[in-house]
């Protein structure tokens, strides 16, 4: 009998402690009541959206921000599907925002998510909030070309006056603008795409690229350790490589610069702190700071008046580069992004 | 009770305590069903209904010749690793499993040490060594040669898979050479033959279970390899595993992404019956 009762309390125990395991999560929730899931970049990315977003956002409303990174548009994707929301805000490029659009992954935006009053005129593209610009230039080794690089994507495309191996990113939606400005295309008449005058334009190129980079620090120790001497990367790996001393030049003409867009998962329970982070990284001067840690250019006007003109000079978006640079167009681009994605990945391989 | 503790003898069989229970293998049915048959299941629902239901993203995969170049390429890279890492690995695994025990442990221990290292952070060390500021490219250089191109061509590939993978390869090579007799080698060159005629009649034919099971498992895991084709390869080398990462990062397309996932699947499957077939599953692991 008492051995009975021995075995019983031992199994109460047992059952009270999974119970309390169980619950565990539970507890943990209710204790931060409101948590935000972000979708970072990592890197320096995180660092600066920590530094100017992420930690004052927390500090004004109280409520905790917990990162993912790396960005993953497969992700968006299949926590729609899944309705399992690993993260409720993510930024995308204009390519990825295009598709994401096309696939309805994203929280419509209507004024009642952010007021008017936080926005300027073209803040919203494709139900994303344009935060900041990023540019894809040419960069190459200064000692290669001693008297002056390619300064243009027809002279990077020249690959008599300008020898040596090159690298691209391995991304059809920038890589084509390259080439049609190579082929001669006018930036203002290149969207949307010529995708045959496209492909012929890179079929000259082909040999000459060794390497299709996928990651930024892939294109950055690519350049830097000279298996490459001309590379298209992002201004803002460029520029880190010319803090750390590496011999590079930048070159701003003809830059393509992509914008990043905030977006909310749509059906995210979280949606409404969503937004309102949203509206909070997009105030001018907060911007103006994460922008500035890795040279974006921000897209709200107003954050300019919080920077001095030399830090402006690096940016993608100072008027200077703008006037030389294009912008790729979503809106254009969207109907071919399928074909287009599809036909560069068979180009690759062929 | 206590009687019933007693193990009990039926009658013609054996002692009914030393079969195991089946509800050991309870926990690993359920994890394998929750988190592999599951989800598998689901990947062969997501391709055959979508983006409609049928078969239409089979009947694009085999329709289309990129993907069956895809699909071959992976084969025949596959097929080189094995090679390669036989031919690396069937010399070591002989030394190791001849000498004397302190040789044997240390080369051993050379080839498991280098398990413990990331296939990424092995890739990453591959591009140094294969880099023009790697050693390579230094030697050549000294000796007054134009630097090699290596990086970024299918032959680095290859040699970092081999590299990769070779420790699977010997350790299945040394656990079935240790189970060759030693006495029927004596007894052959008693009997007059030659150290290679030795070798080739009497030890390498007792040796083929390590090397079909050794060249399997290289196989069937260098079909999926991902990270190394794509960093350190020839940008046209797109594996199958590359292939299935852009339908989804790139193309968004589930569908076809696990078509082409279940195809890689089915192929691994196919070879692993014919290798049943002929000689029996469980000797991988032994």
């Amino acid at each position: 009998m008492s051995k009975t009762r021995l075995r019983l309390s031992r199994r109460g125990l047992v059952k009270l402690l999974t119970a309390g395991a169980l619950a565990l999560p539970a507890v943990r929730r209710a204790r931060a009541a409101e948590v935000l899931y972000v979708n970072t970049w990592g890197g320096p990315w995180e660092e600066a959206a920590r530094a100017h977003l992420f930690t004052p956002f927390t500090a004004a409303t109280g409520i905790e921000i917990r990162t993912i990174s790396p960005v993953s548009f497969a992700k968006l994707a299949a926590q729609v599907r899944t309705g399992a929301y690993e993260f409720d805000v993510t930024t995308l490029g204009v390519a990825e925002l295009g598709r994401a659009s096309q696939a309805n992954l994203v929280d419509a935006y209507d004024a009642s998510k952010i007021p008017a009053s936080s926005l300027w005129p073209g803040a919203v593209t494709l139900n994303g909030i344009n935060s900041h610009a990023f540019a894809n230039i040419i960069t190459y080794r200064r000692e290669k070309f001693p008297n002056g690089g390619p300064q243009s994507w027809a002279e990077f495309w020249d690959t008599a006056k300008f020898p040596g191996p090159r690298c691209l990113q391995n991304y059809a939606g920038r890589v084509l603008a390259f080439a049609l400005m190579a082929d001669g295309v006018e930036p203002g008449k290149l969207f949307p795409y010529d995708l045959d005058r496209g492909f012929r334009s890179l079929d000259r190129i082909k040999k000459d690229i060794r390497v299709w980079w996928s990651q930024s620090p892939q294109s950055q120790q690519l350049i830097r350790d000279g298996e490459v001497d001309l590379i298209g990367m992002w201004n803002t790996s460029a520029q880190q490589l010319v803090d750390q001393n590496v011999p590079v030049e930048l070159v701003f003409n003809q830059a393509v610069i992509d914008v990043a867009t905030w977006v909310v998962a749509r059906g995210t329970p979280r949606a409404k702190n969503a937004w309102r982070f949203i509206e909070f990284a997009i105030a001018p001067e907060r911007l103006a700071k994460f922008a500035q840690q890795n040279n974006y250019g921000p897209m709200n006007p107003g954050a300019f008046k919080f920077l001095t003109p030399e830090v402006v000079r690096r940016m993608p978006t100072a008027p200077d580069n703008l006037a030389k640079a294009v912008v790729l167009d979503a809106e254009k681009l969207l109907p071919e992004l399928d074909t287009m994605a599809k036909r560069f990945e068979r180009w690759l391989s062929s | 009770m206590a009687v019933e503790l007693t193990p009990q003898r039926i009658p013609g069989r054996v002692c009914a305590l030393a079969r195991p229970p089946a509800v050991l293998i309870l926990p690993a049915a359920l994890f394998l069903t929750v988190f592999f048959l599951v989800p598998l299941l689901l990947v062969a629902w997501t391709s055959i209904s979508e983006p409609q239901l049928g078969l239409g993203n089979f009947r694009d995969f085999f329709a289309s010749d990129y993907d069956i170049a895809v699909l071959l390429r992976t084969l025949r890279a596959a097929l080189t690793v094995t090679l390669c890492s036989l031919l690396a690995g069937y010399p070591l695994a002989y030394v190791a499993a001849r000498s004397g025990a302190v040789l044997g442990q240390a080369l051993l221990t050379v080839v498991a040490l280098s398990f413990w290292t990331s296939f990424l952070v092995r890739t990453y060390a591959w591009m140094v060594i294969l880099g023009v500021k790697g050693p390579i490219a230094a030697l050549a250089v000294a000796l007054g040669a134009p630097p090699p191109r290596l990086l970024f061509t299918t032959f680095a590939a290859t040699l970092a898979m081999t590299h990769m993978l070779l420790p699977f390869m010997v350790l299945t090579l040394y656990a079935a050479m240790k189970r060759i007799d030693e006495v029927t080698m004596r007894a052959a060159a008693s009997l007059g033959a030659r150290p290679w005629r030795a070798f080739l009649a009497v030890y390498l034919p007792q040796s083929l279970p390590g090397i079909v099971s050794g060249s399997t498992l290289v196989f069937i895991t260098s079909l999926g390899f991902y990270v190394t084709p794509q960093l350190i390869g020839s940008p046209t080398d797109k594996m199958i595993a590359g292939r299935i990462g852009q339908e989804i990062e790139q193309l968004l397309d589930f569908g076809a992404a696990s078509a082409t996932s279940l195809i890689l699947l089915a192929t691994a499957v196919a070879l692993f019956i014919v290798y049943n077939r002929f000689f029996g599953l469980e000797r991988i692991w032994r």
